[in-house]
């Protein structure tokens, strides 16, 4: 074997690149030589799966841009600070209970009357329920006697009762 | 782009997409110096290859790994390799597939090289903007990835024969 082999030929360029000349030297090399012969068969083999796999193309699902689109949207709120998040999904709650709270803070500092402390005391004295009553169910009304009731049975002639 | 690292649909619509959020995020780094269409197949090409690098690669192909499909695409191929065959889709996915597994021997970056100036015909020029390398490392990798592609499918194609006479030869005895 006289001449050099070809491989070197086939690793330094694409075969689709090869001159003429470079073609013929390497055909009639791997004629005559072995391994130049199977070097160049996997190299043309090589090139055309590479061609084929290239040549493969993968079309998108109909659904790709929706899930990009839905991507781009959870990113975007991931990008958004914590606390502008928070204040995002619970500022309306959070407004109205301080409202409602303020509200009822001016009820009970500011109204008239309020905040002199009627003690308990006094409010069992104006009402006509005495906890007895309301426990045993009774109304107050039925038993008491009025004044006269009472002076006329204190006063009342013997005789005349008899 | 992201086609010619994967071949399952999922992990191209997975890749696409994370390409498409980059863009969007590193929208303000563009400078309009080059084209768009460039900007974006880098950081195609960037992300794609730190996929890869991080999924775990064959590091051999062998034999044994052929199905019958690929044995018999290889039969045809060898009969008459230079003759332009009957290029059935089924064909074609038969070789896809066994490219795609030839391919998964070389690192993503050589892999990447040779499938773009091999495979889709583009100058070292074109992929050295395409990855930000430069022309002579665009033309090692290529030159290295030729290389180890070639002995791989030497390697696959002389077990082949062997196991090829193998069977022949038990036959023969058997009859």
């Amino acid at each position: 074997m006289k001449e050099k082999h070809v491989i070197g030929i086939l690793e330094n360029s694409q075969l689709a690149n090869l001159t003429e000349s470079e073609l013929l030297t390497v055909r009639g090399h791997a004629e005559d030589c072995l391994p130049c012969r199977r070097a160049y068969e996997a190299a043309q083999l090589s090139t055309l799966l590479i061609k084929e796999r290239v040549a493969e193309t993968i079309e998108p699902s109909p659904f790709f841009q929706t899930r990009v689109l839905a991507a781009l949207r959870e990113q975007q709120q991931n990008n958004v600070p914590v606390l502008s998040r928070l204040w995002k999904s619970a500022g309306v709650l959070v407004s109205s209970m301080a409202l409602t709270t303020a509200a009822l803070a001016a009820f009970s500092f500011l109204a008239p009357g309020a905040g002199t402390g009627a003690s308990q005391e006094t409010v069992a004295a104006l009402s006509p329920y005495s906890a007895e009553s309301v426990v045993l169910d009774q109304d107050p009304s039925d038993d008491q006697m009025t004044d006269e009731q009472v002076l006329s049975t204190i006063y009342a002639d013997p005789d005349e009762a008899r | 782009m992201a086609g010619r690292f994967f071949r399952q649909r999922s992990l191209v619509e997975e890749a696409a997409q994370e390409v498409f959020l980059k863009a969007f995020t590193q929208l303000g780094s563009y400078e309009g110096r080059g084209s768009m269409e460039g900007w974006l197949t880098r950081i195609a090409t960037n992300t794609c290859l730190n996929t890869l690098r991080a999924a775990k690669r064959r590091t051999e192909f062998t034999v044994s790994d052929l199905t019958e499909d690929e044995n018999n695409w290889l039969d045809e191929k060898l009969s008459d390799v230079s003759s332009e065959l009957h290029r059935s889709a089924e064909r074609q996915f038969v070789a896809a597939d066994l490219a795609d597994r030839l391919l998964e021997t070389l690192s993503p970056e050589d892999r990447l090289t040779l499938t773009l100036i091999d495979g889709e015909d583009a100058s070292v020029k074109e992929v050295a903007e395409m990855t930000g390398w430069s022309e002579s490392k665009v033309k090692v990798r290529a030159f290295r990835a030729r290389k180890r592609v070639r002995e791989a499918m030497e390697k696959l194609l002389s077990r082949r024969g062997a196991k090829l006479q193998v069977a022949s030869g038990s036959e023969s005895a058997g009859e």
